[in-house]
């Protein structure tokens, strides 16, 4: 057994004997697990892998860790005189070192494996949805930039160990050289010179976890990485070989060890921006296969010609990476399809000055997608999302012939209005159908003796008092005339539509939503979905109605009329409650093709897509909503979840939330902490 | 045979050891006796290593101790002046672990720590662990992870101070045995212990050796009487 090994098993015993590794490492636990916990709530809907997020709540506790479990590791040596009996044995200081040094290492590594099965163990049993997209190989690029990382802190923490003869100061020293001063730095470069930090970029080692654990792996990094842990191990072992040198020879061999240390610190500065000049990398299929909507390939099939597709984002940001997996899925199916030419650029704003500038001028901004054809010009904000179906629409107002349609939404019955820009309103998904070749229009039907005949559908946004008798009629001669009619029910009862509705099918229930899934106590979460082209890619995907309202869909005794339950939600003593549902009248005459069919999307709730349901990316609403447009607006679908990348839905409540956030955060930490606890306090009862 | 030769050291300017030369030959027990302050701690950790002298030589057998560090090492037992074992290890635990430090196979580890611990009669308190020892039975454990391998020379530091007459007496037993296969220095104040067992004391007086005194022949008492002679400068 070499001496490496046999130091680090003692190491690693010493640590399990001391009861203050059970503290720190069950303080660890508790730090991260609440890290993830919060990180969890705050990326729910979103398109992050839970194995970055748990990564990212682990990272920046190791430093802490490697610092308390490595802060006694030399220095107790030195103050109990122990260190004579181990310089005097045929061992090289170089080899205790590197034993110590992976004792550690292993220590954290345990630490942060026990951070792993507490974290996706307690959410297999409390959120196993979370976990059904995440696949054996997205935690080992997670696991090994962890393991890089605890690699350096350990070698750091034991090299500072060596200097210092009390614990408490090594561990003082080792958490301001690995928390304090980067973060510090970073901090400080930010608000005082924010110019000076464009060179750098964001924050290295939270990006690092970031880009490794979502399956972007560089060499670089990893040299770097590896080049500053063989650093702090020759620094280390040439404080411990310093030791040997109180005499005069010492002044000889400290000013010699002070050379060496310079030139180690050339030689890895030199290493790691060689390593960065020449850095490889390696983009892993981590996420869930990217598919390219039928909708994509069509127009990529149809379109020509050359155009540019520039990811406007910094590298900080979450979407970066899924959104270049996307992007290049996309260009391989171009390529495949033998479509346009699709030329892929990526500019950083922190870093590309002069490309953002010109972004800028074209109109785009930051964290944005722009495509360029010649003149033509498509901006794509990423706050709106990236599935295919967006970037569909974007690229076809820069490859085919622009071609506009009306939407003409109800006013005068307390309705949204799409002028609005509170969390009321619905400016967003107005600005959402404008990006999508949508002109939205106000329509006042006392106003107006007809329909305009540019009108590609209504929308009714939540009219919360009845419409008149004239303005049902209009719209009723409307309909029968081959409309398309949009309706987010109103409150229960009389209101909007709801006297219209019957004749097309469509009855108001009020069925008590009690016992079905619920994120506030109030909402209900719909995931059980019919085939339709309004539901199209919401299979794996949610929505959330804040204001349900349920109703009966059947045939109507009019002919010719067909009726889908599109979403439902099971409900007590009614089995089962439409949410969403479509109407479609003269399809059946499909031996004229002239004649338009009528169709009519009824969804329960009038708050389905205002701004405040729209902000938080758990739901699935806008989608729907946007599928059903282009379902009554007979074009292709404008936009739908499902098929760029995965969906983080835990499907927890607020109360599954507190739970899972106590069990994380007191309770398994705590029982971590009493089982080694346990094993110390069984050890030191041995006479 | 262990043979220092002009060996000196100071810890900044202040000299403490000066053209320190000896020889100890296999089957020798050197006692090196002085006042404190005398620079016996300073020899012993120079002749383990410990420490690098600022001049002079120190050989095992014709191996260079600064030269050729790890051979050299792999012929010594050290026992410092205050030893200090893990105490959250059993003592059986400690001695494999040093064994497997020192560089011997896991599969002769038993055996050598059987040994070891035969040789100090420490057996009863193999189970044990450390910490609960009393400061004379820590010593002991030292002693026996100084002879673990069986060390061609072996250094003892002020190994009586803190054991009573029975310990003194295993301990005397344990140096006569060692003293079969090593050359053992050993350093103290106990003055009748050590004529019991030592072939020579060598007298450090301000870092230089003031006298040698052979201890072959001599009663213990007169060569008690002689040492105390040349410590309090009687004798040159």
């Amino acid at each position: 057994m070499s001496a490496v090994s046999v130091t680090c098993r003692r190491t690693l015993g010493r640590l399990r004997n001391l009861l203050s590794t059970g503290l720190s490492v069950a303080g660890f636990l508790a730090a991260s697990a609440g890290l993830f916990a919060y990180r969890l709530v705050e990326a729910e809907g979103s398109n992050q892998l839970v194995t970055v997020l748990w990564a990212s709540a682990t990272a920046p506790f190791l430093p802490v860790l490697a610092a308390l479990l490595g802060m006694a590791v030399w220095s107790e040596e030195r103050r109990t005189g122990r260190l004579d009996d181990l310089l005097s044995t045929a061992v090289r200081e170089r080899d205790f070192v590197l034993g110590k040094v992976s004792g550690v290492f292993l220590a954290l590594l345990l630490s942060a494996a026990l951070s792993l099965v507490l974290c996706f163990g307690l959410l297999a049993v409390q959120a196993p949805e979370a976990l059904s997209n995440v696949r054996l190989v997205q935690y080992v690029p997670a696991v090994a930039i962890l393991a890089l990382q605890a690699a350096l802190w350990s070698a750091t923490a034991v090299a500072v160990s060596a200097f210092s003869r009390q614990a408490f100061v090594a561990a003082s020293i080792t958490t301001g050289l690995l928390v304090a001063l980067p973060r510090g730095f970073w901090l400080a470069a930010e608000n005082l010179a924010p110019s000076g930090r464009l060179a750098f970029g964001e924050m290295p080692l939270d990006a690092h976890v970031v880009d490794f654990a979502s399956g972007v792996i560089s060499s670089g990094v990893i040299i770097g990485y590896l080049v500053l842990t063989l650093l702090a191990l020759f620094v280390a072992s040439k404080v411990v070989a310093l030791a040997r040198f109180p005499g005069r020879r010492g002044r000889l061999f400290r000013a010699s060890t002070a050379v060496a240390v310079v030139l180690a610190v050339v030689c890895a500065v030199v290493a790691m921006r060689l390593a960065v000049r020449l850095d490889v990398v390696f983009d892993l299929p981590i996420g869930a296969p990217t598919v390219v909507s039928p909708q994509l390939q069509n127009l990529l099939s149809e379109a020509s010609g050359q155009v540019t597709v520039t990811a406007f984002v910094s590298r900080k940001d979450p979407s970066y990476r899924p959104l270049a997996h996307t992007l290049r899925t996309i260009k391989r199916q171009s390529d495949a399809a033998g479509g346009p030419t699709l030329t892929l650029r990526f500019v950083d704003p922190r870093w590309d000055l002069g490309a953002a500038d010109r972004l800028v001028r074209l109109g785009a901004t930051e964290s944005s997608v722009v495509f360029e054809k010649g003149h033509r010009v498509s901006v794509l904000p990423l706050a709106d999302g990236f599935g295919d179906g967006l970037i569909a629409t974007a690229l076809r107002r820069v490859v085919l012939p622009p071609q506009r349609q009306d939407i003409y939404w109800t006013v005068g019955h307390g309705e949204s209005s799409v002028e609005s820009y509170d969390t009321r309103g619905l400016s967003d998904i107005a600005r959402e159908l404008v990006r999508s070749g949508f002109r939205n229009r106000q329509l006042d039907l006392l106003e107006v003796r007809s329909i305009p005949a540019d009108c590609a559908l209504i929308v009714v946004a939540g009219a919360r008092e009845s419409f008149s008798r004239a303005e049902l009629s209009r719209l009723d001669a409307y309909l029968r005339g081959g409309g398309r009619l949009l309706v987010l029910m109103g409150p229960p009862g009389e209101s909007g539509v709801s006297s219209l509705l019957p004749s097309w099918g469509i009855r108001s229930l009020r069925p008590s939503f009690a016992g079905t899934r619920t994120l506030s106590g109030s909402d209900v979460i719909v995931s059980d979905f019919a085939v339709h082209p309004v539901t199209e890619g919401l299979a794996d995907a949610r929505l959330v109605l804040e204001r349900p309202l349920a109703f009966t869909a059947s045939a109507a005794a009019q002919g010719g009329t067909g009726v889908d339950r599109l979403a439902f939600v099971s409900v007590a003593r009614v089995a089962t409650a439409t949410v969403v549902a479509a109407v479609e009248r003269g399809s059946a005459m499909g031996a004229d093709l002239a004649v338009r069919p009528t169709r009519l999307v009824a969804i329960g709730d009038p708050t389905f897509v205002m701004n405040g349901q729209l902000a938080s990316r758990a739901n699935a609403n806008r989608d729907c909503f946007l599928n059903a447009v282009a379902y009554l607006a007979g074009t292709e679908a404008v936009g739908h979840a499902g098929t760029s990348a995965v969906q983080l839905m835990t499907g927890m409540d607020r109360m599954l939330r507190a739970r899972h956030a106590l069990f994380s955060v007191v309770v398994l930490p705590l029982a971590v902490f009493v089982f080694m606890s346990l094993v110390v306090w069984r050890r030191s009862r041995r006479t | 045979m262990l043979e220092v030769r002009n060996l000196s050291f100071a810890y900044r300017r202040t000299p403490v050891l000066r053209d320190v030369s000896f020889v100890a030959s296999p089957g020798e027990v050197v006692a090196v006796v002085g006042g404190n302050g005398a620079g016996k701690t300073t020899l012993m950790r120079l002749l383990a290593t410990v420490m690098v002298p600022d001049g002079g030589a120190i050989l095992s057998d014709g191996v260079d101790a600064f030269g050729y560090p790890l051979r050299y090492r792999r012929q010594l037992g050290y026992l410092a002046e205050d030893p200090q074992p893990y105490e959250d290890m059993t003592v059986k635990e400690y001695l494999a672990y040093r064994a497997l430090l020192k560089g011997e196979p896991a599969k002769r580890v038993r055996r050598r720590v059987s040994e070891a611990s035969d040789m100090c009669r420490i057996d009863g308190l193999m189970r044990s662990t450390i910490r609960n020892l009393s400061r004379g039975q820590k010593k002991r454990v030292a002693l026996a992870d100084a002879l673990l391998l069986r060390p061609r020379v072996l250094l003892l530091d002020d190994f009586l101070a803190g054991l009573d007459h029975e310990m003194r007496d295993v301990a005397g037993a344990v140096l006569s045995e060692a003293a079969a296969f090593s050359s053992v220095i050993v350093t103290g104040h106990e003055l009748e212990d050590l004529a019991r067992w030592t072939t020579r004391f060598v007298v450090l007086k301000g870092g230089v050796i003031s006298t040698v005194i052979p201890s072959v022949g001599v009663e213990p008492a007169d060569l008690v009487a002689r040492v105390r002679g040349a410590l309090t400068g009687g004798e040159s």
